[in-house]
């Protein structure tokens, strides 16, 4: 397939959104799909020394074979460490070593609040998601998180029905309250329609800049809470012809990540 | 002293209804085996724990064997939201579980907790979350949040954990008990060692001499094994690193089957009930799939080099 930068689809441009958050050298957590496509492509771009690791117990795995759990087989040949659940959320994450976490959620809310613990009511529950795993304590500890989601207004909200992992919690102060790591916590919404960041007096995420083809006011129609608009609210910019050729020749030659546009990331 | 039994035996002997279990695994290496043996016993009112449980979980709720679970997170992984997790939890069937969430940092420590014998570990997960919130069985002792004694800052506190028993399957045993394993850990390791006793499933047993060549890789001690069950295959569908792949197809079986309570008692029937043992189960495997299903599992291999402890 030729790589022109001008023909991708949505996932590839929010996995280079993605990617664009780290920096050469970072320790990253990272899950499967999105979040491992981004810190690849990282690498092969301009953070060749950043080092993905997966809660399970895994550092710089070599995986011949797309992983599709954090606890693959895939994941075990060629790692330069592998250990347990407390080698990596204790020793590294705990211990203040983790740039990068990548979280998504079935519920986001406008302090970065993620929920996948359960739709509805707790005791009585509409819908009942997995839980914390690994997504609590990374939010809570590393020092940037980069959080992927759909834009719509079931995903998005003004507050999520339970606080699974802490964004900003209730505003500005509260992540200082809970004595969590100074200056961490959610640095970017990636959606598909848009990049949102983080005020830094009021924590609100703020729409910073829209996607090629998505516009203010979609964003805006699509968001259900009053969202700020960034001064100098631009267009995202599209991928990189390096970065759509690393995708396509060297990530992801049989094209996986169209399977996200079959779930709504278009 | 050899402790090698059946699986049958195993579970008869050292787990009764009422205990409360760690059963170790993270996609890798979980205890199948031990798990449909304990559904095939009719073992129940059971409390389970591990951090991040799947379709193994999953089946053993579906089958009734739980009343509480001390959890970090239940899904099938690609194949979506554990159906027998959800109807229990939302539906009340087969009856609805008591849960306890934690996350994937704080269970493994409370469990590394348990293993070194200390009362309680400080944690920095769930602090400020509404996993502070929710409470159940464990009641206001799930978590304590101190001032720390030493800068003052709020900390928070979680219990150790000591299971009646653990459960875990690794790649080679000795018949003592002296347990190796290589990958992925998850919590093994701790939620193995925090248990009052061990039952080791293995891939196969060696020697003494062979566990000697290559001591660092025993995670659990044989002084605290009660019973070694060789059991090939024995994580299937999940995987063992050096010996089988993870089987994706039965996966979505898995789903599929356990989509509706019906099919999910079907599977259970067809898999649990009606098959004896694990060698009956991998018979029944081939005979439904084909050898050559059974064999595109197997792992290839590519040996580490030796690594010599001489002095």
């Amino acid at each position: 397939m030729t790589s022109k930068a001008g023909e991708y689809i949505k996932p590839e441009l929010m996995a280079c959104c993605g990617a664009r958050e780290i920096k050469d050298n970072d320790l990253v957590i990272v899950g499967t799909g999105f979040p491992t496509m981004s810190a690849n492509i990282a690498k092969y771009t301009h953070a060749p020394n950043a080092v993905l690791m997966q809660e399970s117990g895994v550092v710089d795995a070599q995986p011949k074979r797309t992983a599709l759990s954090v606890g693959d087989p895939c994941l075990n040949p060629g790692a330069a460490m592998i250990g347990g659940l407390v080698d990596i959320l204790g020793m590294l994450l705990q211990a203040g070593w983790v740039d990068v976490g990548f979280l998504s959620g079935s519920q986001v809310d406008k302090f970065g609040n993620i929920n996948t613990t359960v739709i509805g009511d707790y005791d009585q529950p509409k819908s009942r998601l997995p839980g914390s795993g690994g997504a609590n304590p990374i939010g809570s500890m590393a020092r940037k998180t980069l959080i992927i989601t759909l834009h719509d207004k079931r995903r998005l909200v003004e507050r999520v029905d339970f606080v699974t992992t802490p964004g900003y919690i209730d505003g500005p102060g509260a992540r200082e309250k809970w004595n969590m790591p100074e200056g961490s916590g959610p640095s970017v919404i990636i959606t598909n329609k848009a990049i949102l960041k983080f005020d830094s007096e009021t924590c609100e995420a703020y729409l910073a800049s829209y996607h090629p083809g998505n516009t203010v006011e979609e964003v805006l129609d699509n968001t259900p809470w009053e969202l700020k608009v960034a001064e100098d609210v631009h267009e995202t910019q599209p991928p990189t012809e390096e970065e759509i050729r690393v995708i396509r020749e060297v990530l992801d030659p049989y094209r996986m990540i169209s399977v996200y546009e079959k779930k709504g990331y278009v | 002293m050899s402790k090698v039994m059946s699986a049958k035996e195993a579970i008869s002997q050292h787990v009764r209804s009422g205990d409360f279990l760690f059963i170790g695994g993270y996609v890798c290496r979980s205890p199948f085996a031990a798990i449909h043996e304990i559904v095939r016993q009719g073992i129940d009112d059971l409390t389970i724990t591990r951090s991040n449980a799947a379709d193994d979980f999953d089946l053993m709720i579906g089958a009734g064997c739980v009343n509480r679970f001390i959890a970090t997170f239940l899904s099938l992984g690609v194949y979506g939201l554990g159906r027998c997790f959800r109807r229990s939890l939302e539906k009340g069937i087969p009856h609805k579980i008591e849960l306890e969430e934690y996350s994937n940092l704080s269970l493994p420590m409370m469990l590394l907790a348990g293993a070194t014998g200390m009362p309680f570990v400080p944690v920095k997960d769930m602090i400020g979350s509404d996993l502070m919130k929710v409470k159940s069985f464990m009641g206001d002792d799930k978590y304590k949040i101190i001032d720390s004694p030493f800068d003052g800052k709020p900390v928070l506190l979680v219990p150790a954990l000591n299971p009646d028993v653990g459960i875990i399957h690794v790649q080679q045993a000795d018949e003592n008990g002296n347990a190796q394993i290589w990958g992925i850990g998850g919590d093994c390791q701790y939620g193995a060692n925090a248990s009052k006793k061990v039952i080791v499933f293995c891939e196969r047993i060696v020697s003494r001499e062979t566990i000697g060549k290559d001591p660092s890789r025993t995670i659990v001690p044989a002084a605290k094994v009660v019973a070694v069950v060789e059991e090939p295959f024995g994580a299937h569908p999940g995987y063992t690193p050096g010996f089988y792949d993870t089987d994706f197809s039965f996966g979505y079986q898995y789903q599929q089957a356990s989509n509706t309570e019906e099919g999910f008692q079907d599977f259970l029937r067809e898999w649990v009930y009606d098959l004896e043992d694990r060698t009956a189960y991998t018979q029944h495997y081939i005979r439904k799939f084909g050898l050559a299903a059974y064999k595109k599992l197997e792992a290839e291999f590519d040996y580490s080099y030796p690594v010599s402890y001489a002095y």
